[in-house]
């Protein structure tokens, strides 16, 4: 929809030294997660700024002023950066292992093999709800495992954990 | 997690268990019913109290804690009287508060799970499937050593603390318990707990069950305590008390009383590690790896080999003239969430030379030799980010683990077996994304797992696939 800096349906992470780029094949999430992480910016926004502006009515201290500036700008920021941010998450599904990516600043990679699975957690609050959406995440034994991927259509979701369940199952083993 | 009375099957109770064999099932007994533990129905195996002393023993336990909480300051505000009366009525608080729990716990073992009913008003009972079962400890505070008591200790994984401490049983109980739990617990221990049972009720005994792989001198484990940080700088505090109280005279009992306290919990630590090392034996028996130690409160630890997730060797700083190590292992279970890490039955070898040391990690994680691993430090650019200690980060892939080395001045090396990596990542910030590098983490069921550091980018990836193909290979190969 907007400010898509690398084009394409996998953006590239790391660009030319993206991993493994013969054998895997990334999946996007929905760009409608922007829309999503863009009202909850925008709320949490409107708190923060309401709450300085009320400040600054009353006290009419300039460091209110300062403050509520530096708000605006923070936000606006990081509008930019979810933008990017949502196009840099992907997802692979590898005949053992599910690969999940994310992260502009702090990049990472997830490694995740389907027989080390716990279980599955699909979520969606209601603001995702509301642009159909759902989150996977893949739960492991170690605390560390960072395996989520949101921005899911609930029927791509179901269709990802029921495939992660199955084939967690297959080759269960657990620790 | 309370069950309401009249459900029948409580919390807990979901796990389907196979029927012990030829018995039918037995239905859970009703809770609301009176102790159902002398002879329980048909075939179903009663519901056993905890002993009736521990009572008294948490009674006692609470004591130093209230003291503890009530501080110097209490003392010298109210008196000693007052003191004395405050400390037993709450002591006496807690004790009544034992009994009553005392008299709502039980336990008993129901196919291949262990259920633990506990609470007046919210009952609880818990089932601890011991196919999950991590790793289990006899823990005996000094106490309980004098009342002849012991207290069990189960580790599953999930838990987010030591499940179910059945505190206390006789140490008859809890050895024969003990054996059977792993017994149960399936595989582990083919012929382990058989000889354990005699061996183990004699309490005083400090050799553990099976071939006995290596004890701690107790002379080495005093000095490797007095080459700590802590007992270093303990002249220095001591001085500055004596300094203080000379010179400026007004300071009061209280003043001195608390700074000699303040400073005893700095040295806290290594007198509790003499305390708890005091002793150290390690013995294999068959897959289990028996650990027994401790001075006041002995502990016999049993961890089933194929449930070691981390060795990690430590070489501090002021031990490096000795040659000394420590060696931890971690397993799934103890959480990190676990600040006290007294409880963490991870310590393998308290303080040792390096040829105890590779020793006993030969014989933890097989074919590993602790003199040759191959480790390969991270490309010269990494020093923009860690330009004193690049030369001692290192990582490298050994035959059977993944190797981390870290630390410039305490030198640390964590060694994860490919069969326990959960997950492989790769992660990369923003300096690093500049100079082109990226650390890849092994992440693992208990304990922090290992991380290369600052890897070239290229080599990162490799690494990564490497690891994750090696994991899936090990767990294959079993």
């Amino acid at each position: 929809m907007t400010g898509d800096e690398n084009g394409g349906p996998a953006p590239a992470p790391a660009g030319p030294l993206e991993p493994w780029p013969d054998t895997v094949r990334w999946q996007p999430i929905s760009r409608d997660l922007i829309w999503v992480e863009l009202i909850r910016l925008a709320v949490l926004l409107g708190v923060v700024l309401v709450g300085l502006a009320v400040a600054w009515a009353f006290t009419g201290a300039r460091a209110f002023g300062v403050a509520l500036a530096l708000a605006v700008l923070a936000g606006a920021w990081r509008a930019v950066t979810i933008v990017r941010a949502v196009g840099a998450w992907g997802y692979a599904e590898r005949p053992d292992d599910l690969l999940v990516r994310h992260g502009l600043l702090v990049r990472r990679l997830s490694i995740v093999p389907y027989s080390r699975m716990q279980f599955v957690d699909v979520s969606a609050g209601p603001l995702e709800r509301a642009f159909d959406l759902a989150t996977v995440q893949l739960h492991t034994a170690a605390a560390a495992s960072d395996a989520r991927v949101p921005g899911l259509r609930p029927a791509e979701a179901s269709r990802l954990r029921d495939r992660l369940t199955a084939l967690g199952e297959d080759r269960a083993e657990g620790l | 997690m309370s069950a309401d009375r009249p459900v029948p099957p409580p919390e807990g109770h979901h796990w389907p268990a196979p029927p012990p064999d030829g018995h039918p099932w037995p239905a859970p007994p009703p809770h609301g019913q009176p102790w159902p533990w002398d002879g329980g129905p048909g075939g179903e195996e009663p519901r056993r109290r905890l002993h009736p002393l521990s009572p008294a023993l948490h009674g006692a336990k609470s004591l130093v804690v209230v003291i503890a909480g009530l501080s110097w300051s209490t003392l010298s505000r109210v008196g000693l009287g007052w003191f004395a009366a405050m400390v037993a009525l709450l002591a006496l608080g807690a004790t009544v508060l034992a009994v009553i729990s005392w008299y709502n716990t039980g336990y008993q073992v129901v196919g291949r799970e262990l259920r633990v009913h506990e609470g007046l008003l919210w009952r609880r009972t818990r089932a601890i499937p011991l196919e999950r079962l991590q790793a289990v400890e006899v823990v005996r505070p000094l106490l309980a050593q004098l009342t002849g008591l012991a207290e069990l200790r189960l580790e599953v994984v999930g838990g987010g603390k030591t499940e179910a401490p059945l505190a206390y049983l006789g140490v008859g109980e809890a050895a024969a318990l003990r054996g059977r739990l792993l017994d149960l617990a399936g595989r582990v221990p083919a012929t382990g707990p058989a000889p354990a049972g005699p061996a183990v009720p004699g309490g005083g005994s400090a050799e553990p069950p099976g071939r006995p792989l290596h004890g701690v001198r107790n002379n080495d484990l005093l000095v490797s305590q007095l080459l700590t940080p802590q007992a270093f700088l303990l002249p220095f505090g001591l001085l500055f008390v004596v300094v203080q109280f000379l010179s400026a005279g007004s300071w009061s009992f209280i003043a001195v009383a608390s700074t000699l306290t303040a400073m005893a919990g700095v040295l806290l630590q290594p007198v509790r590690r003499v305390l708890d090392d005091w002793n150290f034996r390690l013995a294999r028996d068959d897959d289990t790896l028996r650990i027994r130690n401790g001075l006041l409160e002995t502990r016999a630890q049993t961890v089933p080999l194929r449930r070691v997730q981390t060795v990690g060797v430590t070489w501090p700083l002021l031990w490096r003239p000795k040659g000394w190590l420590r060696l931890r292992l971690e397993v799934a279970g103890y959480s990190g969430a676990e600040p006290d890490d007294r409880n963490r039955p991870d310590r393998l070898l308290p303080v040792g030379d390096r040829a105890t040391g590779e020793l006993v990690v030969a014989e933890v994680l097989p074919g590993v030799r602790l003199a040759e691993l191959p480790t390969t430090a991270p490309p010269r650019r990494a020093r923009w980010l860690r330009p004193l200690s690049r030369q001692a980060l290192g990582a490298g892939l050994d035959e059977r683990v993944f190797v981390a080395r870290s630390g410039l001045l305490t030198r640390r090396l964590a060694l994860v077996p490919y069969a326990r990596i959960q997950s492989v990542r790769v992660v990369q910030g923003p300096v690093q994304r500049r100079l082109r590098l990226a650390t890849v983490h092994a992440d693992t069921a208990g304990g922090a797992g290992a991380a290369a550091p600052h890897r070239d980018l290229a080599e990162a990836w490799v690494l990564a696939a490497e690891l994750a193909e090696r994991a899936h290979a090990a767990r294959r190969a079993r």
